[in-house]
């Protein structure tokens, strides 16, 4: 993971404690585990995480058709900011 | 139409099941029999810890035509919960399905309430007589889920006022296909978004509520049903019109937003999205047997918290929030003035499940003290401006701070306690909790935790916990909760998922 792919996960680390039921740490759950199978976002958070890449990657997700699984592990929401921000 | 309960069709979107009107009838004779064998008569209630299928459909008819009332309930309750509502209002029977949680269908069991399965109707098939106007038809539980319930009680008269005060003011033809992604144990989604349509013989397609791998199709399921009208809420609205493709083929006719208030900017976003300038911002309270005020034609500038004319009610806007006095029209608002609301309407609720004490806090001669700050504009439409209730509105689904507050309460480790709304981005509002506790070490955090998972369903857990060492209360001993709130802001939350991880921090 490059220098800003890793900023960008601590970034999104930060928010997500913001949004995250309060079970249990975020850092619990590894990167490429299913946020949403975790058990600490509700499956309406998803609307909260697609809010988060709009304000501060100003990036429309239902510009290239979405697909739930780009949003379900912190690792494909950084590999998805990724590409918008090359 | 109403009064014979002629139904149109229903179906499931996503299973692909439906059930044409003639199915309908011999479901709903199915389970007459079945309840009948089951020794179900007039007057006796029948819990409901499912929805949002043809099965609660045909279960709901069934449960009227033997005079009986249905009580829809949240399926996600927990076990405590459950038992507090049952030994409230003591149900005749339960009637379960596969996705009832085995905890829930336990603690019926465990409280003395026959299970029954919905599936399980037999072959038998058996007719009733005729529902009276004045039997209670169905009871919502809004609040006490964990300490005095609070049961809104409609009778089959109320409930048909709503439905005939809708029909004179919006027409039956906009709900030809109308579609419900909401919960069917909250007015909201059962008395209007379904009912209203499905009972004037307008068809019916039902989802399981709030999925956002539905919601995310929504666009194609509206194009693909020829969906003519469908009601929500904020929340899902914003996911709707940010990551589904809007519907291409022109069918929606109407579209409702209501149980939260719309911003004029979402109102736009919906239009946008839907295609129609017939949005509207619905004014519903579960009393009122939900929708009771809105825009006949929704094709005027949004405007935050507009809401319209009532609909089969009568609007006031009173400087008063008294019921212990009657109202006179000194009590009166000027246009553009703000006061409290106040509705008449002959869809009001009979009063609150054998909570006579509350009934009188909230009704006087036939008035509703509706706990909502507004005004009305030149033009006598309704604008609301804000809230006088202690509910928090998460997305449209309400939580009462006592509820939790009462679950606190009887943990030893905890001398007081305050839960309050914290304003939230996607669901306007989120649940927060000062607490104060007799040490304030990891065990006996963990340990209250603990106790209030067991004892409140997920949704009504709070997101953010504050230690602190004493709550503020006025003169009277009341708690406030926006100064709690206003307290807790300048300071900064519990780490609770290190607390909880076993990693106490600072």
């Amino acid at each position: 993971m490059s220098g800003d792919s890793e900023q960008r996960l601590q970034d999104l680390i930060v928010y997500l404690r913001t949004i995250q039921k309060p079970n249990k740490p975020i850092e619990s759950v590894g990167v490429h585990d299913n946020l949403f199978a975790s058990g600490l976002l509700d499956s309406l958070a998803i609307v909260q995480i697609v809010l988060y890449l709009e304000k501060t990657y100003g990036i429309d997700i239902s510009a290239g058709g979405f697909d739930p699984e780009r949003l379900s592990t912190m690792a494909s929401i950084v590999d998805l900011i990724d590409k918008a921000n090359p | 139409m109403f009064l014979d309960l002629g139904v149109g069709n229903l179906a499931e979107p996503v299973s692909g099941r439906a059930w044409s009107q003639s199915e309908i009838a011999r479901q709903v004779a199915r389970r007459v029999a079945r309840f009948t064998r089951c020794g179900l008569s007039r007057g006796d209630r029948v819990f409901l810890p499912f929805g949002n299928s043809l099965e609660f459909f045909a279960e709901l008819l069934a449960i009227w035509k033997l005079g009986a009332c249905a009580v829809p309930i949240d399926s996600r309750l927990t076990a405590f919960e459950i038992r507090t509502l049952v030994s409230a209002a003591l149900p005749r029977l339960a009637v379960v399905d596969h996705l009832t949680e085995a905890a829930v269908a336990e603690a019926l069991a465990d409280a003395g309430v026959p299970v029954v399965e919905t599936t399980q109707a037999g072959d038998e098939e058996a007719t009733a007589g005729f529902s009276q106007l004045d039997d209670d038809a169905l009871i919502l539980f809004t609040s006490g889920s964990t300490g005095a319930p609070k049961g809104v009680v409609h009778t089959h008269r109320s409930l048909r006022a709503r439905w005939m005060g809708l029909r004179d003011h919006l027409g039956v033809a906009p709900f030809a296909r109308t579609l419900c992604l909401l919960p069917t144990h909250f007015g909201h989604g059962l008395i209007c978004n379904c009912l209203f349509p499905w009972l004037s013989g307008m068809d019916l397609f039902v989802t399981p509520p709030f999925r956002p791998e539905i919601i995310i199709r929504l666009g194609q399921m509206i194009d693909d049903h020829r969906i003519t009208f469908l009601s929500s809420v904020p929340a899902v609205w914003k996911l709707a019109t940010r990551l589904s493709k809007p519907p291409q083929a022109g069918t929606l006719q109407r579209v409702h937003c209501g149980s939260a208030p719309l911003s004029a900017h979402a109102w736009e976003e919906i239009r946008a999205w839907t295609g129609t300038r017939q949005v509207c911002n619905s004014y519903g309270i579960t009393e009122t047997g939900s929708w009771v005020a809105g825009l006949g034609n929704a094709d005027c500038a949004a405007e935050d918290g507009l809401i319209g004319a009532g609909w089969g009610a009568i609007i006031k806007v009173l400087h008063t929030a008294d019921t212990t006095r009657p109202l006179v029209p000194e009590d009166e608002c000027l246009p553009g003035e703000s006061g409290f609301v106040w509705l008449n309407t002959p869809a009001l609720m009979k009063g609150y499940f054998q909570r006579d004490d509350l009934t009188a806090l909230a009704v006087r001669d036939g008035w509703f003290l509706t706990g909502d700050i507004g005004f009305l504009d030149e033009h006598g439409r309704l604008v609301l401006r804000g809230r006088e209730r202690d509910e928090i509105n998460r997305g449209g689904m309400k939580i009462y701070p006592s509820d939790v507050d009462t679950v606190v309460e009887r943990f030893e480790g905890a001398s007081d306690v305050c839960t309050f709304a914290l304003d939230d981005e996607v669901y306007g509002q989120a649940v927060g909790m000062a607490v104060v506790l007799t040490n304030s070490e990891s065990a006996t955090i963990q340990a209250l935790h603990s106790w209030m998972r067991s004892q409140l369903a997920e949704h009504k857990m709070p997101m953010r916990w504050w230690l602190v060492d004493e709550i503020p209360r006025t003169s009277r001993g009341k708690i406030n909760r926006d100064a709690v709130k206003a307290a807790c802001a300048g300071l900064t939350p519990l780490d609770l998922a290190h607390v909880l991880a076993g990693e106490m921090s600072g």
